[in-house]
């Protein structure tokens, strides 16, 4: 069987306890999609019982700021 | 027997085949879930298992209290030999698929219309199970598309697999749709179309088996 790496994303997962609680990041999983993510993130991080949890898709974050990578050359931006 | 009695019968026969269905499908989803193709997929199936054998459990547990059994419920040691044989014989990811996909989405048609039923009390036995049951069709339904567009053999073999199961799956919805003493009893809507619904379900797999079902 081969299900191609490339074609899985990174999905960050965020949930909150409570009402009003911070909204915390808890983890990350991997999948082929965002219904996938959604099944994948609830039954992994099942230790509590979150009152509201996300999956963000890492790509779609629009970062303000970013580290430079720990071993990035001057002039690289990747 | 009378009308009612017969009507408690079929109804606890078609309970028990969908318990069967779920102990083994819970007991398939550890043993071959366990080696899945990546970690996240692993982890959801052997928690997938833990609903499917709770789920069992609460329709044997609802079984025994239609016969009028009282006091401490019987453990559950096997399946009473209603599971599907298409469900019995998984034995690999391919099958386990094809199985949970199909499987559950006709026991969703059958949970839905027994919602529409005249019996107020099967609202309350089976509303969560139904919810969870949603979370485990949308996994096998992803992961069956992703088998379908597979390379190798791997898109021939699941739909093998699916047509096995599928014919096995479609008898039963038919038998329990004809089934008079459910309907009458209120159990089921009258002229209930749980194989239309089940052939409108499965169409974007648009297996040769459906396409010929009448």
């Amino acid at each position: 069987m081969i299900i191609e790496k490339e074609r899985r994303s990174t999905f960050d997962v965020f949930a909150r306890i409570k009402r009003g609680d911070h909204l915390m990041y808890i983890g990350t999983v991997e999948a082929e999609n965002k219904e996938l993510a959604k099944i994948y993130a609830s039954f992994t991080y099942d230790e509590e019982d979150w009152s509201e949890m996300v999956v963000v898709d890492r790509d779609q974050l629009v970062w303000v700021r970013k580290p430079d990578g720990l071993f990035a050359e001057k002039g690289d931006e990747s | 027997m009378s009308e009612m009695q017969l009507g408690v019968h079929s109804f606890i026969e078609l309970l028990e085949t969908i318990a069967d269905n779920k102990y083994m499908l819970g007991d398939r989803l550890v043993e071959i879930g366990v080696s899945g193709p990546n970690l996240e997929a692993t982890l959801a199936a052997v928690a997938m298992a833990q609903g499917e054998l709770g789920h069992a459990r609460l329709l044997y547990n609802w079984c025994f209290d239609l016969r009028g059994v009282k006091g401490k419920k019987a453990e559950i040691r096997g399946q009473t030999g209603k599971a599907f044989r298409g469900v019995v014989n998984v034995h690999n990811w391919i099958s386990l698929i094809a199985a949970l996909y199909t499987v559950n989405t006709a026991i969703h048609i059958v949970l839905q219309s027994t919602l529409e039923s005249s019996h107020s009390k099967v609202a309350s036995r089976i509303q969560k199970l139904i919810r969870e049951q949603k979370d485990h069709i949308i996994y096998a339904k992803n992961w069956a598309k992703q088998l379908r567009h597979d390379q190798g053999a791997v898109p021939h073999r699941f739909r093998e697999s699916l047509n096995g199961i599928i014919d096995e799956v479609y008898a039963w919805l038919a038998k329990v749709e004809q089934n008079q003493k459910l309907q009458t009893e209120g159990y089921l809507p009258k002229n209930v179309k749980l194989t239309e619904k089940f052939k409108e379900q499965l169409k974007e797999f648009n297996t040769e088996h459906l396409v010929h079902m009448k």
